[in-house]
């Protein structure tokens, strides 16, 4: 098979469990949509142009409790807040992809795309660093060798992008994985708010298929914990969701995720975690084997 | 709301969503991310999940609501178990949603 199409699948087939929890979510919405007077047109629209699940149930709620273009529009654009942690999260892995790509990419950038793409990219970069061969962790001193490196593998990718196919970086085919997680998000996203907007009605409440989102979560952060100091992030950013959760425009939640990070540094500085190298989160005794069940 | 208006909210919110995502991929499109940005930037996932997940299951209308009482805290531990055990992630929302339907009846 075509290495590329073969990320691609892989890809996909990863993000495809994920969808049990996606699915509900988005009918959620159309639901939610309908009851708040949305016309059908305009729900179906706002999940291709928004595209953020969580942002959409919140405009949709508030627009059904009667509040105004302002608050609704503060509270779903500050909840997308995250997003721009996830983009300096996998910022470094795909800096050296062709503006369209990241365009793309940036676009696919939601919850769930994300945390199956960088458990991808993390597993990868282990193994490198454990190659002794660590492509995403330069020492500080190697940045200007790093800097000429970069140079020759863009221009590496602006000739496979010009046709000639030949002078593309082997090996790092990873973000046609993360695009298949991408569209297999996407698809589903679509699909299930017009099933949503034209079934929901019949689903009944005693079934709870919105339980199915949490689960997804927990599925999730328990394949993200690995190391002590991401594991302390992640019970600070829990114990702060709840701490700040009557901050107004939703707010909370970045809130939470920042107090985590700034626990997450402390202990990693206390267990000596070196600040360079994505490998300083490694736990190369098990993560291969984690992602392996991860599939 | 009038649709139009209904339409230009949504599209701030979609524009805006959009620059989120874009804002640090283009920003550090071919360079190095500095250093504490990139040790932080290797906590990003587990916090974002856990906050995602605490205030999914005990926020609910801007306010914290434990609700110990009812079956679904519950089922979210054993879900948590299974996915802590498994690591797979169908088994742990088939898991989850089983418990939730078996505590339903014992609530």
């Amino acid at each position: 098979m075509n290495p590329k199409l073969a990320e691609f699948l892989a890809g996909c087939r990863d993000e495809a469990p994920l969808q049990l929890g996606v699915a509900p979510f988005a009918m959620l919405y159309g639901i939610g949509a309908l009851a708040a007077g949305m016309p059908a047109w305009l729900a179906q629209l706002a999940s291709a142009v928004v595209f953020a699940g969580a942002a959409q149930l919140v405009i949709v709620q508030m627009l059904a409790a009667g509040a105004g273009a302002m608050p609704v529009g503060l509270t779903a654009g500050l909840l997308n807040l995250r997003h721009l942690l996830y983009s300096a999260s996998v910022a470094e892995y795909v800096r050296h992809l062709p503006r369209r790509w990241r365009l793309l990419l940036a676009y696919l950038l939601t919850d769930e795309a994300y945390a199956v793409a960088i458990l991808r990219y993390r597993a990868e970069g282990e193994r490198a660093a454990q190659a002794g061969q660590a492509e995403t962790g330069p020492a500080p001193g190697a940045t200007k060798a790093n800097a000429a490196n970069e140079a020759n593998e863009r221009s590496a990718v602006r000739e496979a992008d010009a046709g000639s196919g030949t002078g593309e970086a082997p090996g790092d085919l990873r973000h046609w994985y993360f695009l298949g997680c991408g569209c297999t998000l996407w698809l589903t996203w679509q699909l299930a708010t017009a099933a949503g907007l034209l079934f929901g009605a019949t689903i009944p409440a005693e079934w709870d298929i919105d339980f199915a989102v949490p689960l997804t979560f927990i599925a999730l952060l328990t394949l993200l914990l690995r190391e002590r100091a991401g594991q302390a992030a992640a019970l600070f950013a829990a114990l702060g969701a709840l701490a700040f959760a009557a901050l107004p425009y939703k707010l909370g939640l970045v809130a939470a995720v920042l107090l985590g990070l700034l626990a997450g540094r402390l202990v990693a500085e206390r267990t000596g975690g070196r600040v360079t190298g994505a490998a300083a989160d490694a736990n190369p005794a098990n993560a291969a084997g984690q992602e392996e069940r991860a599939r | 709301m009038n649709p139009i208006s209904l339409l230009a909210l949504l599209a701030a919110v979609g524009v805006a969503t959009f620059l989120f995502r874009y804002a640090m991929i283009g920003l550090f499109a071919g360079r190095e991310l500095p250093p504490w940005l990139r040790a932080l930037s290797s906590h990003i996932a587990p916090a974002s999940f856990a906050a995602l997940t605490a205030s999914a299951l005990f926020v609910h209308g801007g306010e914290v609501a434990l609700m110990l009482d009812t079956p679904k805290p519950w089922a979210a531990l054993i879900a948590a178990l299974v996915a802590w055990h498994t690591r797979h992630v169908l088994t742990t929302i088939a898991a989850g949603m089983a418990a939730l339907y078996l505590l339903k009846l014992l609530f």
